[in-house]
């Protein structure tokens, strides 16, 4: 099944000239990793918005296609009956908290959806866990470092019981310890719950390990998409993207520019020693034994 | 403004433990009887039984220090002004210019400044006492709607946010070397709208994040939510919403029916 299908999709903001997203057609699979790559202003937050009904419900303006959510036609659902499918994730970690308490914050998703007491107090247990909070049930927001707040702006989000998690540069005010950190819960969520995780970044080097695939956006279009090893090695699709491409897929590609056979691809260290032992002449390996 | 904000201390007293809504009326109670008494004596009473309620309350010094020189003040601010606008009454005790002031007026003005005492020391109890989350669901429980409740919950969460935004705009624009608190009145209130203009559009920016984050939460999905805290009276509650009411009750019995000066 797939957990996100776009056809034909196009969208513009009032008073705009082009689209700010133009898509003849995208699917997403369940339990599916993609990250969306994109320079500013490539429609990386227009697309999560349509994911879950924010567009075209609560933002106006000029929009074409179809959006299926798990099947379901977006279009015929409301933003809150979408958010128990479609779990959103904002930029800012100050603005998408606004209770006193992280417990409040996990439980408001749930309590408005009218879910019994008891249940919603194994949800606040479960999504804190899942993120890494546990125990902090009365800790104010305003309080935690930014990759909590991240942490709990998704344990809100999954508290609703999401089955697609979409997250609009999530680690945007982070440090690198804090990305990963953000990064590896999206993939334990992925790996042991099955859930569909989307992920607008710039960080490619990063996210290279733990995405599926990678979705290159310009312009409101996609212009590449595939798994992320295959995206790196052709370093073009990044730079037009405004993305700089991991160092270790340039130097690839640099070396791979010089000499023939196969072009190398390595994204990691350990990729780069095993590529290059094999395809380097004979003395260059017994220099570097 | 921070420091209204951060009045409440995690302690354990029963006056934490009261459910807010008794807290909420109980205050509500004594401050009416507060400004049902006219006399001396009854204030001073009431006066005394309200500090002992912050003893009992096991505010921290440094806070119920930090309410109460604001309560001492305006006590001592009324006091001094009092019978300066109040001349009436006899005998004239000594004269400031053309102003006589009077014994009586002397009194009121005791009086009236050990009311607004009771009346601040009150609210101020129970500032301390509960959470705003816990004054805010107990005005939903009365009867508020919802969607006001989270508004005002709301405001109070964002405006220490609001605050340190003003901060560093100050910061950034004192970097460009803007002065801002030099110059002439009109020179200065020209300075600080370039820094409440960018704070007004960044709190713009975060009430529209904020909207599409309340309805990626299914804000409004149903008309019943439910919550994940209640607060339910306990016997205890039941015991001091009655001394509450009888704390108004009684004085006003005697006052009005058995004509007692109170
Ligand atoms: N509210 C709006 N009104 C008008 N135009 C908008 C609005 N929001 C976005 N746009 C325009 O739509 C296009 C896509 O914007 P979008 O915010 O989706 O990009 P983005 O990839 O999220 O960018 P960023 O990395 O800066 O967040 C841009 O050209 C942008 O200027
Ligand atoms: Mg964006």
């Amino acid at each position: 099944m797939q957990a996100l299908r776009l056809e034909d999709v196009r969208f513009r903001y009032p008073g705009m000239s082009g689209w700010a997203l133009d898509i003849p057609s995208l699917g997403i699979g369940q339990g599916e990793f993609v990250t969306v790559l994109g320079p500013n202003g490539a429609g990386k937050t227009t697309l999560s918005f349509l994911a879950n009904g924010l567009i075209p419900k609560s933002i106006k303006g000029e929009s074409e296609g179809s959006v299926e959510v798990f099947e379901h036609k977006a279009s015929e659902y409301s933003v809150a009956q979408l958010s128990t499918l479609v779990g959103m994730v904002f930029q800012e970690p100050e603005s998408q908290l606004f209770c006193m308490s992280a417990e409040e914050e996990v439980a408001f998703g749930p309590e408005n959806l009218a879910v019994p007491r008891d249940e919603i107090a194994r949800r606040v247990e479960w999504a804190l866990g899942l993120v890494g909070l546990k125990g902090m049930n009365g800790r104010s927001p305003s309080t935690l470092s930014g990759g909590q707040k991240q942490r709990l702006a998704i344990a809100a989000a999954l508290s609703m019981k999401p089955s697609m998690l979409v997250l609009d540069e999530p680690a945007y005010a982070l440090d690198p310890v804090g990305r990963i950190e953000l990064y590896t819960i999206l993939s334990d969520l992925k790996t042991n719950h099955g859930m569909t995780v989307v992920v607008m970044e710039r960080d490619a080097e990063a996210l290279a390990k733990f995405s599926d695939r990678f979705v290159v956006l310009v312009g409101g279009r996609i212009t590449a998409s595939g798994p992320p090893a295959a995206v790196l090695r052709d370093p073009r699709f990044l730079k037009e993207a405004g993305v700089s491409p991991p160092q270790l897929s340039e130097v690839a590609s640099m070396i791979s520019a010089r000499r023939k056979g196969p072009p190398l691809g390595f994204l990691t260290v350990e990729e780069a020693v095993a590529e290059i032992m094999v395809n380097a002449p004979r003395h260059t390996r017994m220099v570097s034994r | 403004m921070t420091g209204l904000l951060d009045l409440y201390s995690e302690k354990g007293s029963f006056l934490h433990r009261l459910d807010p809504r008794v807290k909420l009326l109980a205050v509500l109670l004594l401050s009416v009887l507060a400004f049902m008494l006219s006399e001396l004596l009854p204030l001073v009473l009431l006066l005394a039984f309200i500090l002992l309620l912050l003893a009992l309350s096991k505010s921290s010094f440094g806070k119920a220090f930090f309410a109460l020189k604001f309560v001492v003040r305006l006590m001592v601010l009324i006091t001094l002004l009092w019978p300066l606008f109040d001349r009436s009454g006899t005998p004239v005790l000594f004269s400031i210019g053309p102003l006589d002031i009077t014994e009586p007026a002397i009194w009121r003005g005791v009086t009236s400044a050990v009311r607004i005492g009771c009346f601040a020391t009150v609210w101020y109890i129970l500032m301390f006492t509960t959470q705003q989350r816990d004054l805010v669901r107990a005005l939903v429980k009365l009867g508020l709607r919802f969607d006001y409740g989270l508004a005002l919950s709301i405001s109070f969460r964002f405006i220490p946010t609001f605050g340190l935004t003003i901060e560093s705009i100050k910061d950034a624009q004192r970097a460009r070397a803007l002065e801002l608190d030099k110059g002439s009145f009109i020179r200065r209130s020209k300075n600080y709208v370039s820094v409440l203009v960018p704070a007004v559009v960044s709190a713009l920016r975060t009430a529209d994040t904020l909207a599409l984050t309340l309805q990626s939460r299914a804000y409004g999905a149903f008309r019943d939510r439910t919550y994940l805290r209640e607060i339910r009276m306990r016997p205890s509650d039941y015991v001091a919403l009655a001394v509450a009411v009888l704390a108004l009750l009684l004085p006003a019995l005697a006052k009005y029916v058995y004509g007692v000066p109170l």
